[in-house]
């Protein structure tokens, strides 16, 4: 176990800032989740933790120690790769019991932590078969009962999940988190999923361009996201971002002749005093496409499409022929269909011009 | 319906015929000309080791049943050889293995120039074997040869390089190991930069040592390629007949001469057909044996990649 | 690039494999520089004791390769510039017949099942397997009964042996390489079998019967033993010519040395087209393909 803290850490290829001056604490036991676009930074940030790619400049410290100058092999992790990457001549068993046979662990011990690891995750039948007869989720699963053998200060994983069939990995994902509450230990993972991300994290840790965005539980990503990027970036369909103007008495929203005013759509006093160009951010789930006249915050707005994924039903808008989306709320699918209502709660407000959040405190 | 299956099949009937005309017509000249080269010959070399024949005396040809093969193999002199083709493949295969094993894998790494030295390493591989043989003639040459003068001058004594026995095996495994030596760089190289990336990753991370990683990872994980570089090597090897016709045209007395060398000269210095086809024979089988395994692992390894 | 502290053993043994790196540069390279530099001496030049890093140029061995000067006439059965000459035919007409038919058998092993494919590549391989001296007992006669013994026919009779299965084998990987949608598209509109193969599947890969026919024509061009038995006066190729190049103080070692450098020019430039395929070529096209 242990506490990993990365300082000023910056990593360059030649001109490249793959990571750029990062700082971060991840507590002993706790399972930080990486989440950002591919090339953010974050595989490299891990690859950085791991050994496997040295820091152009700041500090990795395990447990206080700095441990820039130790090799992989030295830090006492162990790590579970995107790709397979199992040693194709060596049994299921064997490559399991590489950490240790590798550190010289004497034969009494390896084969109790043989047994150790095979019970947790079921792999009794396999241990005489090669990789390549199993399926890559059952691949990923030795990977990471070799990972866990040797019970290391810290696990990473570096988008583990990312080969395998969908059905496999809710169930590998269920398991992992599972697994890491079991054993307690400091757990950094990378990926780009954030629905992976929601469901295992003790707290994201969301990446950009090769800086933090921002650090926190799931849910306080999900509804206090720091910026436009964190709003967008987390949540399924992708949050809806719509320009807003101040005009007299309320904001006008995009390029529409609608205008939102505090008394009619329930929108926050500050907003409109502040009296500065926003961007509205509303997840779809905050809009509703409603039955004229039942809610008298509705407002009227083109909807070009409504369409049914399973029980739900969708629509999809659109202001300045930028293509919105909202839930579908009426009983019936005939008849007019222009009545649009936000949720008062979930509306968020950007910068127009830095993309930071602003809220009634600071306005 | 039923008419539409009956052009349907004739269409499949029709495509299955220009499908065999195709086969036959497209392999003809390669089966022609192998038979006609190969199969003949090698039925012809059976044929005739159960004779008394000499080329020199066409006509007469004496049936003998297996009195051929029962003289060579109970001939010492045979074996003497058999001896001597076996060290010069144990000596010049280990060599070249764990040379080529060594220099294949510093140069898989990339560095500056790398194409360049790996060119210019490659280049005894390309010269006749024949020219190799007098190469080395000519700088072993006990009196004004290079080899000798450079042992001189750090102080060793000279060697009869080509006039001893022992001496003129470590000559041509020297010759042969220079030769082939980039051939197994080659497909060393080729192999371990065939291993991925993920896979020394993991094992650094699994705390493997470099000893550790380069004798369970990278070794084991080339092996399949390795192993048809030491198949080849070995028939290679094994046949060896130019390299000793230039380099010690098989003396000093008979010392140097391998099994092919024996065939040649029994069949065209002495003249003895039928001894030489039946020793002819005795090699091809050895060398078929060979030829299946390594056919077998290529046939492997071609699914793998 | 991982982080590695410097330990004197990590120095040891670096500055250990950058010895034995150097010893084997020297032992590969060494010789090949001494060909090159004994091609230039002079007969006298090349007994030197201590031998010569320096001395004047001396043509006499490519002269006489070449057929140019006063050297041009002293041997007594064909020269060794008629040699070159035979050397260029053979090969040339060897490579281009070995890599048409295997480039045909190569196609159909690669596209086909038929019954005795197995068999029929192994046989095919073993071609290239096959000790020399082995047939070569039997050629003696045959070629001596059919007229072929000292001609170039002959030889280049033995030089498509000798390189089409090595062809068949490399063809048949870089077919491997084309996806079989080729064909089926053709013939799904209308084409031939035929025509997918000459005018779609073979502009493919052209760059492999390049590399193919660069492979044949080094083995064709270094050839030395069958040529050796079954040529006498006419026919000798220049393999074959350097071994009996001796003169009155015995062997004429400008003239091989320098016939030597002659015979790697054109390998050296064939070996530089065909650098990319190298891999597949000495492994029967198994290895490398792409």
């Amino acid at each position: 176990m242990a506490e990993i803290v990365l300082k000023d850490l910056s990593i360059e290829f030649g001109a490249f800032k793959a990571v750029d001056k990062v700082n971060l604490t991840v507590k002993n036991g706790e399972f930080v989740v990486y989440l950002g676009p591919s090339g953010c930074g974050k595989t490299t940030t891990l690859r950085c933790i791991a050994g496997l790619v040295q820091a152009t400049s700041g500090d990795v410290l395990f447990d206080g120690q700095r441990v820039n100058d130790l090799t992989a092999s030295e830090r006492n992790i162990a790590m579970v790769f995107q790709f397979v990457s199992l040693y194709p001549h060596l049994n299921i068993r064997e490559n399991i019991i590489f950490p240790l046979k590798a550190r010289g662990i004497p034969r009494a011990e390896i084969a109790r932590k043989l047994d150790w690891v095979t019970g947790i995750f079921n792999l009794g039948d396999e241990l005489k078969r090669y990789p390549s007869a199993l399926p890559p989720g059952a691949r990923q699963k030795v990977a990471l009962a070799r990972a866990v053998i040797r019970n290391p200060a810290v696990l990473l994983l570096d988008e583990p999940l990312s080969a395998i069939d969908e059905q496999f990995r809710e169930e590998m994902r269920w398991e992992l988190g599972h697994l890491q509450r079991e054993l307690g230990v400091t757990t950094i993972y990378v990926t780009h999923d954030q629905r992976e991300a929601m469901s295992l994290a003790d707290r994201i840790v969301l990446m950009s361009d090769g800086r933090i965005v921002q650090v926190g539980e799931p849910d306080r990503i999900f509804l206090e996201p720091e910026n436009v990027f964190a709003g967008q970036f987390i949540g399924s369909p992708s949050m809806n971002l719509i320009d807003l103007t101040p005009v007299d008495g309320g904001l006008r929203l995009g390029g529409s002749n609608v205008t939102l005013t505090p008394a009619s759509n329930l929108i926050p006093e500050w907003a409109v005093a502040s009296r500065r160009k926003l961007k509205l951010g509303v997840r779809p789930l905050n809009v509703h496409l409603v039955e004229p006249g039942s809610d008298p915050t509705a407002f009227p707005l083109a909807v070009d499409d409504v369409f049914s994924v399973g029980r739900e039903r969708f629509f999809m808008f659109s202001i300045d022929g930028v293509p919105y989306q909202g839930v579908d709320k009426r009983k019936t699918t005939g008849g007019a269909a222009n009545a649009v209502h936000f949720v008062p709660d979930g509306l968020l407000f950007f910068d127009a011009e830095t993309g930071l959040r602003v809220t009634g405190d600071a306005a | 319906m039923s008419t539409q299956s009956h052009t349907a099949r004739q269409a499949e009937l029709k495509r299955q015929s220009s499908g065999r005309l195709m086969i036959f017509g497209f392999l003809s000249p390669t089966l022609a000309i192998l038979l006609f080269m190969v199969a003949y010959p090698i039925f012809s070399l059976v044929y005739y080791s159960f004779f008394n024949f000499s080329a020199l005396r066409q006509t007469t040809m004496k049936p003998i049943g297996l009195r051929n093969y029962e003289f060579l193999l109970s001939d010492p002199q045979l074996w003497e050889r058999f001896v001597f083709t076996g060290k010069f493949v144990f000596i010049c295969v280990t060599l070249q293995m764990l040379i080529g094993i060594f220099v294949g894998y510093q140069l898989q790494k990339n560095f500056k120039g790398r194409d360049i030295v790996f060119t210019a390493l490659m280049m005894p591989m390309m010269l006749s074997p024949v020219v190799v043989g007098f190469l080395w003639r000519y700088m072993l040459n006990s009196e004004w040869g290079i080899v000798n003068f450079l042992l001189y001058s750090v102080g060793l004594p000279k060697v009869d390089w080509l006039g001893q026995a022992n001496a003129a095996l470590w000559a041509a495994a020297a010759a042969d190991t220079w030769m082939w030596t980039p051939f197994i760089i080659l497909l060393a190289t080729a192999a371990f930069r065939g291993i991925p990336e993920t896979i020394y990753e993991a094992a650094e991370v699994d705390g493997a040592s470099p000893t550790y990683k380069f004798f369970r990872i990278t070794l084991p994980m080339a092996a399949p390629v390795l192993f048809i570089a030491l198949i080849l090597r070995l028939i290679d090897s094994f046949k060896q007949y130019d390299l000793f016709v230039a380099l010690t045209g098989g003396g000093p007395g008979t010392a140097t001469e391998t099994v092919s060398f024996a065939v040649a000269k029994t069949a065209f210095s002495y003249f003895y057909t039928g001894e030489a086809s039946a020793l002819a024979v005795i090699l091809l089988v050895i060398i078929i044996g060979l030829s299946m395994i390594l056919v077998r692992h290529l046939q492997k390894l071609g699914e793998r990649y | 690039m991982s982080p590695s502290r410097t330990t004197t053993f990590d120095l040891v043994s670096r500055w250990l494999i950058f010895g034995l790196l150097a010893v084997y540069t020297l032992y590969n390279i060494g010789p090949v520089f001494w060909l090159v530099l004994s091609s230039f001496k002079s007969r006298m030049d090349l007994f030197a004791m201590p031998p010569k890093l320096f001395f004047t140029p001396d043509f006499s061995g490519y002269q006489s390769v070449f057929g140019v000067g006063a050297a041009a006439n002293s041997a007594s059965s064909v020269g060794v510039f008629d040699s070159l000459v035979n050397s260029i035919i053979v090969s040339v007409s060897g490579t281009t017949l070995a890599v048409a038919f295997g480039t045909l058998a190569g196609y159909v092993c690669s596209r086909f099942n038929f019954i005795g494919k197995g068999d029929f590549m192994f046989f095919v391989l073993s071609t290239r397997m096959l000790p020399p001296v082995a047939v070569l007992v039997f050629y003696h006669l045959m070629f001596a009964r059919l007229g072929l013994a000292d001609t170039r026919f002959g030889l280049t009779l033995v030089s498509i042996f000798a390189n089409v299965g090595l062809a068949t084998w490399i063809m048949k990987g870089f077919f491997d390489g084309v996806p079989k949608e080729v064909e089926q598209i053709a013939i799904v509109n209308g084409y031939t079998r035929m025509y997918a193969f000459t005018r779609l599947v073979l502009p493919m890969v052209k760059g492999g019967i390049a590399a193919t026919a660069g492979f044949c024509f080094i083995f064709a061009w270094n050839e030395f033993a069958f040529a050796s038995i079954l040529t006498t006066t006419q026919a000798k190729t220049l393999p074959v010519k350097i071994s009996a190049a001796s003169g009155a103080t015995g062997l004429e070692w400008t003239q091989i040395c320098a016939a030597g450098v002659v015979l790697i020019i054109p390998v050296l430039i064939f070996f530089y087209l065909i650098r990319k395929h190298l891999l597949m070529g000495m492994t029967f096209g198994v290895l490398g393909r792409r």
